[in-house]
């Protein structure tokens, strides 16, 4: 789809009809600009040169009406173009806003956030700026142009098709800048939004950056990419400038043919000298629209730049999303079965034929070495990437016949990488939830042994947490995590290496409290140390995306397989006897 | 310490200030030869074409009459005017070219400085608001400001120029009148005096709105993934409508009163003309002004007005654009907490012998972490912090970084050639290149694997990145990925589990072939067996290496030198493992819970 028509299509009937109000608006104040020069040669031929001050008053007094009128009209037109872009505007956002929320997890391994960015600030931007502006620029322009032409015409057609020769020359120029031009808006985009990432991950790796003083390289970078950026848009400024002798020279092209072949036409007698004055008292209102050509051109491949950035995200569909005809779930009973399962990551495979069964209440226990894709078998349950073969079914009734909504509404996971976000901590652990009380919301901070350093910060449950959880350490916020997915009451708790930064008092306090949970849920606990893990009623151990060991905590210890050596390694037991 | 949130406008400590033009004109100082060239070559360039009309009326009153004899003479014209033309456009394109690089590298100045002094803001910057809120300021500020401190200047002093030469023209064909086409101005002074405040305003609280949006929304893409799984799109998607409608709320706001700034000149133009042919005609009538004064004066209405509306204009964005500006003087104005002292050295090479002596820290006024803090490190030590959660562990590690400044006491560093030196008292570049830091949470940059280890040492060979690896057993699984050592990460992921991260940025760290090693839970994601792994891995590396290890699992750190139990704002205990187990303490204690879990 082209950019305008798309960005016309997008516009709600209200601003419609808003944008054909102000472009006809612009229609006719454009011609009545030529209105008021005219009148002033009357009053010049009827009251200056006659010496009569009679008419006098009466126009100036149209003159003023004209003026107020176009003056007022024009603030009108703008403010109408202003509110149907600032809607145009505000819809897009909302509507970008709500592809990326919706967007499959892969699409976020792909694209950078400073990219993201640019594309939902800047891009974005610049449809605005063409709704607002470009619209009426161009009218005003052609219309000046056209009418003067016609005024023209009608003064002395000779004379006129003399001056439209022009035209074909302008065209053709306009055409190659334009051809010319785009590639290097394209680049200057790229390099803007290479920019924007770099910026945005040097400051969301601050740390990284002082913890290594790497700040004389990163300011290199840094300078590196603002001065392509630089480059890029000299390189247009450039371009510019090779054409605008040719526009320029053709827009002066007006005044030469109306004063040099005019004259040459009054000395052959075709045309008399006042019809030759108002061509050239008019040659302005051709060139100046010729030389807006110029802007309008850069503005507009700009726009076209922009829009295609913001248009693959507003057609962009979700590689997972709700399949038609899929079922309402209202509750879920936490059932949870694994059949055959496989899934690949770009070409490397991370699982391999997986099955397991948890029934609802019951608890599973994940381990293996790192890498081994025990975050994968979540990733797939929860439905941030579907398996490459093998169905999973929750309640009987497989994943992806389930409404994606509904589905994770009824887990709640504490991630290992634990992003909170600039709020409260009341906020953040309400965070599902938005209806919670303040009670429920403390409620589950002390199951998570969270409330006591919480009522300890400052503001209590009111502190601001800054993004990322930064200020907090990292058992903090592993626990205000927990406190997060708990507080969903989900049927499916999910719990991804959640204790790994607590100390072990902690972590068996947490294991005490989520046995005593006022709702039932299936769990599955990802962990490292044994003490994690030796209560789950089934404990698997991956290895290399492979289910190698499966059982409870005393079978697995009689196997004496991966399980048996990390328990020894955790416990200083001598590691003699063992059969790997 | 009060944090900034993406829905809390930021507000504006300081009122407008003449410094912050002092400021701006600080930058365009540089390029002040290029700035003149330009203003000259403006000049120049309406002079040419200034003398086009005077051409056109020659032909038309002179030559034309000459009938068929004038053709030549027609001809000779034509070219002059072409020449002037020509000329006109050359001087026109030169001084574009000047000004686009000088608009350009202003830009790209502005952008250097705010760049280079955010890398110098500590970290309570950066944890106090959200990240979007830095990065507008970086990248959308800067560029809104670039055409006003260029191009902006330059048609000021055209414009002021203009004004003046037209008001001399004017008087000196008739005072009277001039005083009539005058008589407008102060109207619209006084116009646009009440409206500014009014304008800085109303763009300020647009630029407050726009910036909580940008904060809002970077958040939303980093924190994407738990908003999926939290199923929170919808609300997500109504903060947002809420941000986006208060963006569009000061926009509107802005932009009824911005344009009517020119909607008053425009009319106030047409009222200036008809007094002026109203007063003209009746003194005309008493035969005080010729009708070619009154025509001349028509024309100079115009061409005093427009000026003074463009000059409306500049100021206009002017008045836009300082809004912005405003953030980015107050960004750099933004206090550095931790920096170099005026006085400091650079740290000679240090053999790891650490002394803390009565050190005396919080984080915030009335707060005490660390008080009467003592702790002698010898070269070659391998040290353990444990201790609950939130007992100061960290903070150890961060005074020895100097990511925090001391309220009392000292830290001291012993280097090679026996000079002792404090902390405090040498670069923090000198400083920080010899400590080898792994901090909890580990950020990747977007880039390949080998990018991101060779972060940690600019100058290694691919040899040494895969060296530290194999160190840290990371090599096997970057090995088996399809791209290996050139895999591409991202800062959210791109494939590779937590534990992967973790060995890769533990990768970088050794790298850095640091005197100290500091290695903040760095193994908390990484499974029993290659914890073990890496740590026979590293053994070799650690040799001869003063290191800081805090950790949670109390079996990784039972080999440690010395162990000390942080809690109370101090050391509560302190000795080797079996010492500590002799001791039954707090240590003691911990331990064998650990051990009971299991």
């Amino acid at each position: 789809m082209q950019p305008v028509p798309w960005l016309w299509s997008c516009t709600s009937k209200k601003s419609k009809i808003r944008i054909i109000v102000a472009l006809l608006i612009s229609t006719i104040t454009s011609i009545m600009l030529l209105v008021n020069p005219f009148l002033t040669s009357r009053l010049i031929d009827e009251v200056i040169i006659a010496k009569n001050p009679e008419p006098l008053l009466g126009i100036l007094g149209i003159m003023l009406v004209v003026k107020v009128f176009r003056e007022c009209t024009r603030y009108l037109m703008i403010i109408l173009l202003e509110k149907a872009s600032q809607e145009n505007h505000l819809n897009l956002r909302i509507k970008l806003f709500e592809c990326l929320q919706y967007q499959d997890t892969r699409f976020f391994d792909r694209n950078r956030t400073g990219d993201l960015m640019t594309r939902l600030s800047g891009d974005l931007d610049w449809c605005r700026h063409f709704v607002s502006y470009m619209g009426y620029a161009i009218v005003d322009c052609v219309m000046m142009f056209v009418t003067t032409l016609i005024f023209f015409f009608f003064t002395s057609w000779k004379l006129t098709l003399c001056l439209i020769v022009v035209t074909p020359l302008l065209l053709l120029i306009t055409k190659i800048y334009s051809g010319k031009v785009r590639p290097l808006f394209m680049a200057m985009r790229e390099r803007l939004s290479e920019m924007n990432a770099g910026a945005q991950e040097n400051i969301a790796g601050n740390r990284v950056v002082k913890a290594f003083a790497r700040e004389e390289y990163e300011e290199e970078q840094f300078d590196k990419r603002s001065g392509a950026f630089r480059d890029a848009h000299l390189n247009i400024n450039k371009m510019w400038l090779s054409f605008y002798p040719f526009i320029e020279i053709l827009a002066h092209a007006m005044s030469i043919i109306s004063v040099f072949i005019g004259g040459y036409f009054i000395i052959k007698g075709d045309i008399t000298p006042g019809q030759l004055t108002i061509f050239t008292s008019l040659t302005w209102a051709l060139a100046n629209p010729m030389r807006q050509l110029g802007n309008l051109i850069n503005d507009f491949q700009r726009f076209q730049t922009s829009a295609n950035k913001v248009m693959e995200i507003y057609f962009r569909k979700p590689a997972i999303m709700d399949r038609p005809g899929c079922k309402d779930h209202e509750d879920m009973e936490g059932l949870i079965e694994f059949r055959n399962v496989s899934a690949k990551f770009d070409r490397n495979e991370v699982l391999t034929d997986i099955s397991f069964t948890v029934r609802p209440g019951q608890t599973l226990a994940i381990m293996g070495p790192t890498g081994c894709g025990k975050t994968s078998i979540i990733n797939l349950l929860t439905r941030s990437y579907d398996p490459s073969s093998g169905d999973i079914y929750v309640d009987d009734c497989n994943i992806k016949d389930w409404k994606l909504q509904q589905l994770r509404r009824h887990m709640g996971i504490a991630t290992q990488d634990v992003f909170l976000f600039s709020d409260t901590v009341e906020g953040n652990i309400a965070f599902g939830n938005q209806d919670m009380t303040f009670d429920q919301v403390k409620q589950y901070a002390k199951i998570a042994a969270a409330d006591e350093f919480v009522t300890g910060l400052s503001e209590g449950y009111d502190t601001i947490i800054g993004e990322r959880g930064t200020g907090l350490s990292g058992g903090q916020k592993q626990r205000i995590a927990l406190a997060r997915a708990l507080a969903m009451e989900p049927r499916i708790l999910i719990m991804d290496d959640t204790t790994s930064a607590l100390d072990s008092e902690t972590e068996h306090y947490i294991q005490e409290e989520l046995k005593k949970l006022p709702f039932t849920c299936t769990k599955i606990i990802i962990g490292q140390r044994i003490s994690a893990v030796k209560d789950a009623d089934q404990i698997l151990i991956l290895e290399n995306g492979k289910i190698t060991e499966r059982g409870t905590h005393a079978q697995l210890l009689e196997n004496r397989g991966y399980y048996w050596q990390t328990y020894a390694l955790q416990n200083d037991l001598p590691m003699d006897g063992g059969d790997d | 310490m009060a944090r900034n949130k993406f829905d809390v406008d930021e507000t504006l400590e300081s009122p407008f200030q003449l410094s912050h033009l002092k400021r701006a004109f600080h930058y365009i100082g540089r390029h002040k030869f290029q700035m003149i060239a330009a203003l000259v070559l403006s000049i120049l360039a309406s002079v040419a074409s200034l003398y086009t009309p005077k051409i056109t009326s020659t032909v038309l009153d002179e030559v034309v009459p000459m009938g068929e004899a004038g053709i030549p003479l027609l001809l000779r014209w034509a070219l002059i005017f072409l020449v002037m033309v020509i000329l006109s456009i050359v001087f026109t394109q030169i001084r574009s070219r000047i000004m686009a690089f000088v608009s350009q590298q202003i830009i790209f100045d502005i952008r250097k400085d705010l760049f280079a002094h955010l890398q110098k803001l500590p970290f309570s910057y950066y944890d106090s608001r959200p990240a979007g809120k830095i990065l507008v300021r970086v990248i959308n500020y800067v560029n809104s400001v670039s055409d006003i401190l260029s191009n902006g200047i330059i048609n000021l002093i055209l414009e002021v120029i203009n004004v003046v030469v037209i008001i001399f023209f004017m008087f000196s064909v008739n005072a009277k009148l001039s005083l009539v086409v005058l008589a407008g101005l102060p109207v619209f002074i006084a116009i646009i005096l009440f409206l500014k405040p009014r304008q800085r305003k109303a763009w300020q609280q647009q630029s407050n709105k726009n910036s909580n949006y940008n904060a809002y929304l970077a958040e939303s893409i980093d924190g994407v993934r738990v908003s999926q799984l939290f199923a929170r799109q919808e609300v997500n998607c109504s903060i947002m409508k809420r941000l986006a409608l208060a963006c569009r709320k000061a926009w509107m706001r802005a932009i009824y009163i911005s344009n009517s700034v020119w909607l008053s000149s425009q009319l106030l133009t047409q009222i200036v003309l008809s007094m002026l042919y109203i007063t003209g005609v009746l003194w005309m009538g008493g035969e005080i002004v010729s009708f070619g004064v009154i025509l001349a004066m028509g024309d100079y209405v115009h061409r005093f007005w427009q000026p003074i509306t463009n000059l409306a204009n500049i100021y206009n964005s002017f008045v836009n654009n300082i809004a912005y500006l405003e953030r980015i003087f107050e960004t750099m104005d933004e206090p550095i907490d931790v920096d170099d002292a005026p006085d400091a050295k650079v740290l000679p090479a240090i053999d790891g012998k650490v002394d803390f002596n009565d050190v005396l820290f919080g984080y915030e006024e009335g707060q005490t972490v660390l008080e009467g803090f003592n702790l002698h490190v010898n070269s070659g030590e391998r040290i353990a912090l444990v201790g609950p959660t939130g007992a100061g562990k960290s903070t150890v590690i961060n005074l020895l970084c100097r990511f925090y400044n001391l309220r009392g006491g000292e830290i001291l560093l012993h280097c090679e050639d026996g000079s002792t030196h404090d902390l405090s008292k040498v670069t923090l570049h000198s400083l920080r290149t010899q400590l080898g830091i792994m901090l909890q949470d580990s950020f990747l940059f977007a880039g390949t694997i080998m990018d991101n280890i060779r972060y940690g040492r600019l100058d290694a060979t691919d040899d040494e990145v895969i060296a530290a690896s194999k160190a840290v057993c990371a090599h096997d699984f970057i090995s088996q990925l399809p791209d290996g050592y050139q895999t591409k990460v991202n800062e959210r992921g791109g494939g590779l589990s937590q534990g992967q991260r973790q060995l890769i940025a533990f990768a970088r760290t050794m790298l850095s072939d640091p005197k100290i090693l500091i290695l903040d839970e760095a193994t908390s994601s990484i499974d029993t067996r290659t914890e073990r792994l890496l740590q026979q891995g590293i053994e070799n590396i650690l040799k001869g290496r003063t290191s800081f290890i805090i950790a949670h699992r109390l079996s990784t750190i039972k080999s440690c030198d010395r162990i000390l139990y942080i809690s109370d704002r101090g050391i509560a205990e302190s000795g080797s493992h079996d010492e500590l187990m002799e001791k039954k303490g707090r240590y003691y204690d911990l331990y064998t819970a650990q051990m009971q879990a299991i």
